[in-house]
């Protein structure tokens, strides 16, 4: 048994926050005032606007009031999002991934009310029950209400407002969504706050390289069908052709290797009735899909002549977003 | 077979070395880091090279410049461009142009242009070709009449009547003569039918538009120029009218300085830039010890070793344009450069991660991808073979 085919279910959320992406977030996302300015702000309406669309808890069981969407369907979500804005795509995969681990906790009733509530992941080192010490480049540091803190035996739930936690701001802008550093200094968590010791997190953020290496295809193969040059469309042109045809190829390849990392975290079995290698493909896809997609990019971006280097335009901030994936 | 330097040659180099080290470098980051494309520009950095001969290095000794060779030209391009590769391309860019007119035009224009160009320590140059339609259609063009540039010049008694307008003109704001290429017949192919016209930024009709905001190589401004019944007097014809191409850009037979130049600048200006992250790269690895790791001396390798054969390839160039020797050489090693530039930033990110350093080389290495190692300067140089 082998099928790819998507559930009723993926194809529909797929095709909404498509919808939600070109009709919402894009005209915003890549106006040239804000492709140009050095500071691009959260565009934190629009993450808000997603959330209630049930993107943040998309994870959490049916029961607890989300999707139970497993890691193939986070994986399509955190595309089409990137597609539009890496920054909204990146602080949603985060969340959504930890949101569970909020079920049967008394964090999950404020988690689900508030559509501004974000999680982040870290570790730091616990004596009998006080935190100290210090992570840095946390995702979604800055913008976390709550943190999962490993502690090596557990794991503990800590409210940013806890006495003893300080976020900054990660310096520079070499991230997607949000970054920080996060200091625990005498910080007392209570018992209650304990839960059960952190499995492994399936991680989307390929996903999020795949949703850039499209958009700059997408943007290369409109701008190639309508750009006259040497008397035709330069689609119509071998050298240009090709380019289109080796991003089209890395793009498959690079879906095909991030869709199978997710369908085999939610198939651990996969493994033991030997469908799958014994081999971390999360890894796989982590290596191949972000290298792949910044050769996308600078081969759209290559198609636009001097437009490609333009800030006004979006392609210069494809081959950036998929740098950053690459070397971050 | 001889690979030394002449004195000469070495002293421009150690100048270059001086200068960049002393005075550019210093500022590159923080040039770069400004937000307004039309503010990137320091005219006291440009005024302080000039004095030291780096604007009017290409000119000829007869015409009161320095006179220097192509493999004193490259050298010092590389040397400048390790500080700041768009910096060095503000200057290299008068040497282009100096090349022009010190090839193609007659005394009498020579002695109205050449004497305030070796006057004027901001004095910069520019040529237009490039406009909004027209890009790939100017370098290669088809036999279409109505495909490349569209600037309309028409003859009205002792002058030229220009309207329309220039995109992504180098030095476009800031120059003070330009070689502006104009179609003088509509009605032939591209390559018949336009003509250079030296244009002079006080020419009545002609101003600059926007400047455009590139994420690459921001000290080096690019804008539009636009003109409005501007008017240019017959003696400042370059050449022959409808005879543009054969002075310059042309693809194959260049007879000029400016076309011969330009793919050796941007050869050695990529030069420049490996050469910088190649130090970067080895620097870092040794003070943070990891260059004790197998996978880092690896990628240390590599960008050594294509950053040396690209040096190699760029003074074999300058060699053979002062031997006066053709060949497909110099696009060859345009295009290269291209690849090599490229990589060698990309592997030097791989080891230090996003620094505003590693960020800046990679997006001024990215410049080449339309001006040095795109799809059609590619095709160019293989009909060149």
């Amino acid at each position: 048994m082998f099928d790819l085919r998507l559930s009723p279910e993926q194809l529909e959320i797929r095709d909404t926050v498509r919808d939600f992406v070109t009709r919402e977030i894009r005209p915003v996302a890549l106006a040239s005032a804000r492709l140009e300015a050095f500071d691009r702000p959260l565009l934190t309406g629009l993450l808000e606007e997603a959330s209630r669309m049930g993107l943040r808890t998309l994870a959490l069981s049916e029961d607890a009031g989300g999707a139970g969407a497993d890691a193939l369907t986070r994986c399509i979500v955190t595309e089409e999002l990137a597609a539009g804005d890496p920054d909204i795509a990146a602080i949603l995969a985060h969340t959504a991934a930890l949101a569970p681990l909020l079920e049967g906790t008394p964090f999950l009733p404020p988690f689900l009310e508030d559509d501004g509530f974000h999680l982040a992941i870290t570790d730091c080192n616990a004596a009998q029950g006080m935190l100290e010490g210090v992570a840095a480049g946390v995702a979604n540091a800055t913008i976390a209400k709550l943190f999962v803190v490993r502690t090596g035996s557990g794991a503990l739930l800590v409210p940013r407002e806890t006495k003893g936690v300080a976020v900054r701001e990660q310096p520079g802008d070499w991230y997607h969504g949000s970054c920080g550093e996060v200091t625990f200094s005498n910080c007392r968590v209570p018992a209650a706050n304990s839960i059960a010791a952190v499995g492994t997190i399936a991680s989307v953020l390929p996903a999020i390289s795949l949703g850039i290496g499209r958009a700059a295809y997408e943007a290369a193969l409109e701008y190639a069908r309508i750009r006259v040059q040497g008397g035709k469309p330069i689609i119509e042109h071998q050298a240009i052709a090709a380019k289109l045809e080796r991003i089209a190829i890395s793009l498959e390849i690079a879906r095909a290797a991030v869709w199978r990392a997710a369908w085999a975290s939610d198939h651990p079995e996969a493994i033991a009735d030997r469908s799958l290698p014994d081999l971390s493909l999360q890894a796989v896809a982590e290596a191949y899909a972000p290298q792949a997609m910044l050769a996308a990019a600078k081969d759209a971006a290559e198609c636009f002549g001097a437009m490609g280097v333009m800030r006004d335009m979006p392609l210069h901030k494809y081959v950036r977003d998929a740098r950053i994936c690459l070397h971050s | 077979m001889d690979f030394e330097l002449s004195d000469e040659q070495r002293r421009w180099q150690a100048k270059a070395r001086k200068f960049a080290t002393e005075d550019i470098r210093p500022v590159s980051l923080a040039r770069d880091a400004i937000e307004d494309p039309a503010k990137t520009w320091d005219w006291d950095l440009f005024t302080k090279g000039s004095k030291l001969g780096f604007r009017t290095m290409a000119v000829p000794k007869q015409w009161g410049g320095e006179g220097t060779d192509f493999v004193t030209q490259a050298l010092v391009m590389a040397e400048l461009a390790k500080a700041d590769s768009a910096i060095s391309k503000s200057f290299s860019q008068c040497w282009k142009w100096s090349h022009l007119i010190a090839q193609s035009c007659t005394d009498e224009q020579k002695a109205r242009f050449l004497k305030p160009f070796l006057a004027d320590d901001t004095f910069v140059l520019g040529k237009g070709i490039s406009e909004y339609d027209a890009g790939s259609d100017n370098r290669l063009p088809p036999d279409d009449p109505r495909a490349g540039l569209k600037l309309k010049a028409e003859r009205r008694g002792d002058e030229w009547i220009l309207n329309g307008s220039k995109a992504y003109i180098a030095n476009g704001n800031i120059g003070k003569l330009f070689f502006i290429d104009a179609r003088t017949n509509p009605n032939v192919p591209l390559k018949q039918g336009i003509t250079m016209f030296l244009v002079p930024r006080d020419t009545p009709g002609f101003r600059s538009g926007k400047v455009f905001n590139k994420s690459g190589w921001r000290f080096y401004q690019n804008g539009e120029m636009i003109f409005e019944n501007a008017r240019v007097p017959h003696a400042n014809v370059v050449g022959e009218v409808n005879g543009a191409t054969r002075k310059s850009g042309g693809s194959g037979g260049d007879t000029t300085g400016g076309d011969l130049f330009g793919d050796l600048e941007l050869a050695a200006n990529a030069l420049g830039i490996c050469d910088d992250a190649c130090e970067s790269a080895l620097k870092h690895a040794r003070e943070t010890k990891l260059f004790d790791r197998q996978l880092v001396q690896l990628k240390v390798n590599r960008m050594h070793a294509l950053t040396e054969a690209l040096r190699s390839f760029v003074l074999r160039v300058a060699w053979e344009h002062d031997k006066r020797i053709h060949s497909p050489n110099p696009g060859l090693a345009m295009n290269l450069s291209t690849d090599v530039v490229q990589e060698v930033t990309e592997i030097y990110m791989e080891l230090v991660g996003g620094t505003p350093h590693a960020d800046k080389l990679v997006r001024d290495a990215f410049i080449w991808s339309h001006l040095a190692g795109d799809t059609v300067q590619r095709l160019k140089t293989a009909r060149r073979l």
